[in-house]
């Protein structure tokens, strides 16, 4: 009952956070196929309650069913309490809170350097492919197609190590001795902390009811 | 104060792989000059930039930068006096906006917030950048990044310029512009190209540089004429204007 209140209320952040719902179903869609196949092996694995189907040497129980919700429910509600965070401001400006947030320093340069060049690695990824089709390459599971592939995935991450280098001398020729500062200009206001409040307040109710 | 920005002597490199990168090059830079440094793909023009920002510390020969030889203890104070400019701006911008990008270099030099803010300033503005603070770097052209590039350490107020083929992969349009830009900064510029039409506008004196030597050093005006000496060098000369 409560995580379908925790739902709701990641709902209602969604809502009034103007993010549009149908961008937030496509991306649960693909977060879906990952909580989907959990919430199937915890139906025929968690024996609890009442026996409610058998199917050959499978089991279905009142207990697998009611943990199988909610996992789902729990996993949803969490990705879904992601898209007020992240679609409400730029990528960027999350990353520095979460510095001044006190994260690890070297988590928040690993989410920076993420961010920075996972446009430039898939741009590298399709030079690479036109490269492959212009010389005849078609997708498949042949031997050649497979060997192709795994050529192309070593290159890459040759590539990707050749560009770490040289965007490391980059940063060390600037000074760079391990911590990354950045200048960011947070203010804080009464309405901030009373939002902040009452979020943390829902928190704590879900928890403890 | 020493008249030499640059000073090398007998400097060698060899990669971790065995193959040479540079074989007892010796040469001096004076303050204010403009020196191009041509050669064809592996002459060891990337190899000797690296040397003078202590990027690569020289374990054979000497490498002194405005008087200091690079050192361990005064390697801030080097990579602060030189700034340089990798070939490809992707690896150059590496923070999530230009701002970040700018003040990456005068944050790391310690500056105060008034400091680091008034010199991302100013360096967008030298590069006619102004703006562009709030841009994701990803975003922008390759000439709007090559500028962006040279502002992230034109911020930290450099004494010495080197620059990484300045004008690759740029339309003539962007290059020139470039070009222009280069020849409004008035410290001591080492640039290292293909781009013989840069080389002419840009820099009074030429360093060729061929298999980790320095093949011949002297004015671009003689230098740029020397057509057999070009060819011998996989350089093409420039279009006379």
């Amino acid at each position: 009952m409560m995580a379908m209140v925790g739902l709701a209320v990641a709902l209602f952040l969604v809502f009034i956070s103007r993010i549009p719902f149908g961008f937030v179903l496509k991306h649960l869609a693909r977060v879906s196929i990952f909580i989907f196949p959990l919430c199937v092996l915890i139906l025929f694995t968690y024996h609890q309650g009442d026996e409610i189907a058998r199917f050959y040497f499978l089991t279905v129980t009142s207990g697998g069913i009611e943990h199988a919700c909610l996992i789902a429910v729990r996993a949803l509600a969490a990705v879904i309490l992601i898209f007020p965070l992240i679609g409400t401001m730029r990528f960027d400006v999350a990353i520095k809170a979460l510095g001044k947030l006190k994260v690890p320093n070297k988590l928040v340069q690993m989410l920076i350097f993420t961010y920075r060049y996972i446009f430039v690695f898939i741009e590298e990824v399709q030079r690479m492919f036109r490269a492959l089709t212009s010389r005849g390459f078609t997708g498949g599971m042949n031997g050649r197609t497979l060997r192709a592939t795994g050529r192309l995935i070593g290159m890459l991450l040759v590539r990707t190590l050749e560009r770490a280098e040289r965007v490391y001398n980059a940063m060390v020729s600037r000074g760079y001795e391990g911590n990354l500062g950045t200048l960011v200009e947070f203010k804080i206001g009464g309405g901030d902390i009373l939002k902040a409040a009452i979020l943390i307040a829902i928190a704590i109710a879900l928890n403890v009811f | 104060m020493s008249e030499r920005a640059i000073s090398i002597t007998n400097l060698s490199h060899t990669y971790p792989d065995g193959t040479p990168g540079l074989r007892g090059i010796s040469l001096d830079i004076i303050r204010g000059e403009s020196v191009g440094v041509i050669g064809p793909n592996g002459a060891g023009k990337t190899t000797l930039l690296l040397h003078l920002n202590g990027i690569f510390m020289s374990k054979n020969g000497n490498v002194e930068i405005l008087g200091k030889e690079i050192r361990k203890e005064n390697i801030k104070g080097i990579r602060r006096s030189v700034g340089l400019v990798f070939q490809d701006p992707n690896d150059q911008l590496f923070m999530p906006t230009v701002f970040d990008d700018v003040a990456f270099g005068p944050l790391n030099m310690g500056y105060s917030e008034a400091e680091v803010r008034q010199c991302v300033a100013r360096a967008l503005d030298w590069v006619g950048m102004t703006g562009y603070e709030p841009r994701s770097p990803h975003h922008l052209g390759v000439g709007e990044k090559k500028r962006i590039a040279i502002a992230t350490v034109l911020a930290m107020t450099p004494e010495i310029l080197v620059i990484d083929e300045p004008t690759a992969n740029l339309d003539p349009g962007s290059k020139w512009s470039l070009i222009e830009l280069l020849r409004g900064l008035s410290i001591t510029k080492i640039i290292a190209t293909h781009d013989l039409e840069l080389v002419r506008v840009l820099c009074q004196r030429t360093i060729v540089l061929d298999k980790g030597r320095v093949i011949t050093d002297g004015t671009t005006k003689h230098i740029l004429v020397d057509k057999p000496l070009l060819c011998a060098h996989e350089l093409a000369p420039p279009n006379a204007t």
